[in-house]
């Protein structure tokens, strides 16, 4: 086991004389044993990080460590990593048995019956023994994806990495798998990078995640602070579902004024000192349905899930999404009032994106701190 | 008026295809769509049945006679006055049944035939093989540049004319000619590549294995192509070096590639016979060279014995044929 240190890694991709940074001086510490994951849109550079530390890519700049172990140069065969890829990358012209085993048999001394022993032990904890004589095609898209899990566990390697290895399944196993995932990674404590574009998929699994944007890291932290706390519009805006209600106000004295009859009178006005623009953001839970006094918004779409409904509501020109208590009930083309908390409020520089505030509430001060890493 | 009168042409000749159609189905059997469709076919039944059935059927029957000249006796005749038909027969033939057959195991000159075509398969299939494969590999390694231009250099050969470029093997590989020459430059004895037994034949699969392997290197190098790339990658996270990806990951994923270019190189080979004719011709010891299809060739036509050769023919198939089921079984089992 190992933690990895990226320390200013960059990469570039030369096509034709034109260079294209795919990786910006990334500096990312991951802990021994951590689940963590590399989220960001598509081409934000996360699979290019990913195949980076698993030696695939030659770095531009910039150092890998594993452990004391700088691997920055050293051949992916030579790091001791384990990878599932989002295809799987199964050896179809060998059966389960082999395709296993294939990584102990190049990369180790064991015996043959040490190498069934292990890739039977790894069979059983995926539940796939039965499978082992089977060849790939065999195999329907989770047994596929459980096979190369097993690949990688077999190895029993210093770090797992995965590129979107759930992202061919269908919604119900991936859910199902999401959870196999998290509960072998703590069984095992292999230090984890994953990657994905699902943001769900990263709340949901990831001790820490890594937000990217354009190849450069935005922001690390626990699933929950990225959420609470985010450095910048765009962080705000990739996590969450749906996502942050986003629209540029005016500063007028203690007062933020937006679009229609929006406004919204500060108590601490420290954080928009000196602008007279600023973007608001409000997490659309944080939204609430008032008789009177709020900001009035056109109903667009209600969406009743059964134990909460989605309002997807018009403010001039601007859609906005709250979610909202199941027992109210408005139907598409009212008229409603919304207000929030100040607690709630995020606030963003205009031209920057960077944060001038975000959520207050019962933010934890240790993962706060950790936030900023 | 003026309508009208553009359009009688047409009309009429619409009257007259529609009667020549009725008339015509009425003297058809009830054509069914089956029937129409199979009428299209005829041209190509047709040329198939007169040039590749007929001869092939042919062949077997001439495989159980011995022929005696060429026929005239007539077989069937019709004379209705003013149109007469005469069928004469093609060939004057013998009934004796498998003696052509029988014969082969006694025939000196068919055994020697014969070695020489397994000898040149032997060493000239698995060469050509090795080398294109060689060829394919490099031009397939993301740094080579020009590839394009590789590829065709490479490829150009198979399309040189058969007799123009065994004759410049021959005048190349003369006792005096550029091949000693060079290597006698280099301060080696020359090689005796015409006139001696070993070295002629080798001079065949020379030829041979210049003409074809760029052919074949097309071949690996599209198979090469599909193999995907991820399949590298984790072969080389699981800890594999160059020589074990090409082994466990290069090979049995070209293996239906391999197989076909094994399969068609190995026929190639039993139908050699431009090179042999042409450095036989230029000196080289017949014995030495002689092919099956060379040797068939020598029998019907030099000799005239139509029947033997038939036999021979046949034999060829059934060695070609059983070979490459052969191969088949044995390369084909499993899947890539």
């Amino acid at each position: 086991m190992a933690n990895i240190e990226l320390d200013t890694l960059r990469k570039e991709f030369g096509t034709g004389g034109q260079t294209v940074v795919a990786v910006e001086n990334v500096d990312l510490d991951i802990h021994d044993g951590e689940f963590l994951v590399l989220v960001g849109p598509s081409g934000c550079g996360k699979t290019t990080t990913l195949r980076c530390i698993a030696g695939l890519e030659d770095v531009t700049s910039g150092t890998i460590t594993f452990g004391s172990r700088d691997v920055t140069d050293l051949r992916a065969r030579d790091r001791d990593v384990a990878m599932v890829f989002q295809n799987y990358a199964l050896y179809p012209h060998m059966d389960v048995r082999d395709n296993l085993g294939f990584g102990l048999k190049l990369s180790t001394k064991l015996t043959t019956d040490e190498i069934h022993r292990r890739v039977e032990d790894a069979a059983a904890m995926l539940g796939i023994e039965e499978l082992l004589g089977d060849k790939p095609k065999e195999l329907s898209g989770g047994q596929q994806q459980r096979v190369a899990l097993g690949r990688a566990i077999v190895r029993e390697p210093e770090v797992f990495l995965m590129d979107e290895p759930l992202s061919n399944l269908d919604a119900k196993l991936r859910a199902e798998m999401r959870t196999e995932l998290q509960e072998l990674q703590h069984e095992l404590g292999v230090t984890t990078v994953y990657v994905t574009h699902d943001q769900t998929e990263a709340m949901a699994m990831g001790d820490r995640i890594a937000v990217m944007n354009d190849g450069v890291l935005q922001q690390v932290g626990a699933p929950e602070t990225v959420y609470r706390s985010p450095t910048n519009e765009f962080v705000a805006n990739f996590i969450g579902s749906p996502s942050i209600n986003l629209f540029t106000a005016e500063v007028e004295g203690s007062t933020l004024v937006g679009p229609r009859d929006f406004a919204y009178d500060l108590e601490d006005t420290a954080p928009v000192a000196g602008y007279d623009r600023v973007r608001v953001g409000i997490r659309p839970e944080d939204m609430q349905m008032v008789s009177e006094g709020g900001t009035t918004a056109t109903v667009t779409v209600a969406e009743h899930m059964g134990n909460e409904n989605f309002l997807y509501l018009e403010l001039d020109g601007h859609e906005m999404t709250a979610r909202i208590d199941s027992a109210i009930r408005p139907q598409a083309g009212e008229t409603v009032q919304f207000t929030f908390d100040e607690d709630a409020l995020y606030l963003f520089d205009p031209d920057t994106g960077d944060a001038l505030k975000t959520k207050t509430d019962d933010v934890d001060t240790d993962v706060a701190t950790m936030a900023t890493e | 008026m003026a309508t009208q009168d553009s359009t009688r042409p047409a009309n009429s000749l619409r009257d007259s295809v529609r009667f020549w159609r009725q008339s015509l189905s009425s003297v058809l059997p009830s054509a069914s769509d089956s029937t129409v469709g199979y009428l299209f076919l005829l041209p190509a039944i047709a040329l198939f049945a007169v040039f590749l059935a007929f001869p092939i059927v042919y062949t077997l029957y001439l495989s159980f006679f011995r022929f005696q000249g060429v026929g005239g006796e007539t077989l069937f005749w019709i004379d209705t006055g003013f149109f007469s038909y005469r069928l004469v027969s093609i060939a004057n033939l013998q009934f004796v049944g498998l003696s052509n057959y029988a014969a082969m195991f006694t025939d000196s000159l068919f055994h020697q035939a014969l070695f020489n075509t397994v000898f040149i398969l032997l060493v000239q299939v698995p060469l050509m093989v090795g080398i294109a494969l060689l060829f394919a590999v490099a031009l397939d390694a993301s740094f080579v540049k020009f590839r394009g231009v590789f590829r065709t250099v490479l490829a150009l050969p198979v399309s040189a004319n058969l007799v123009a470029y065994s004759t410049v093997f021959l005048l190349m590989m003369q006792d005096s000619g550029l091949v000693n020459y060079v290597l006698t430059g280099i301060g080696l004895d020359p090689i005796p590549w015409l006139t001696s037994e070993f070295w002629s034949r080798m001079t065949i699969v020379g030829a041979v294995t210049w003409r074809w392997t760029g052919y074949n290197m097309i071949i690996l190098l599209a198979g090469l192509q599909n193999v995907p790339q991820q399949l590298y990658e984790a072969a080389e996270i699981d800890g594999a070096n160059r020589i074990e990806k090409f082994r466990y990951v290069t090979v049995p994923q070209l293996r239906p590639v391999l197989l076909f270019v094994f399969v068609t190189s190995t026929i190639g080979t039993f139908k050699l016979f431009s090179e042999p004719v042409i450095i036989n011709g230029g000196g080289a010891p017949l014995e030495s060279t002689i092919t099956i299809v060379q040797y068939i060739y020598q029998t019907a036509f030099i000799d005239f014995r139509l029947g033997y050769a038939s036999a021979l023919t046949y034999v060829l198939i059934g060695v070609v044929s059983l070979l490459s089921a052969a191969q088949l079984r044995l390369g084909g089992e499993g899947d890539a």
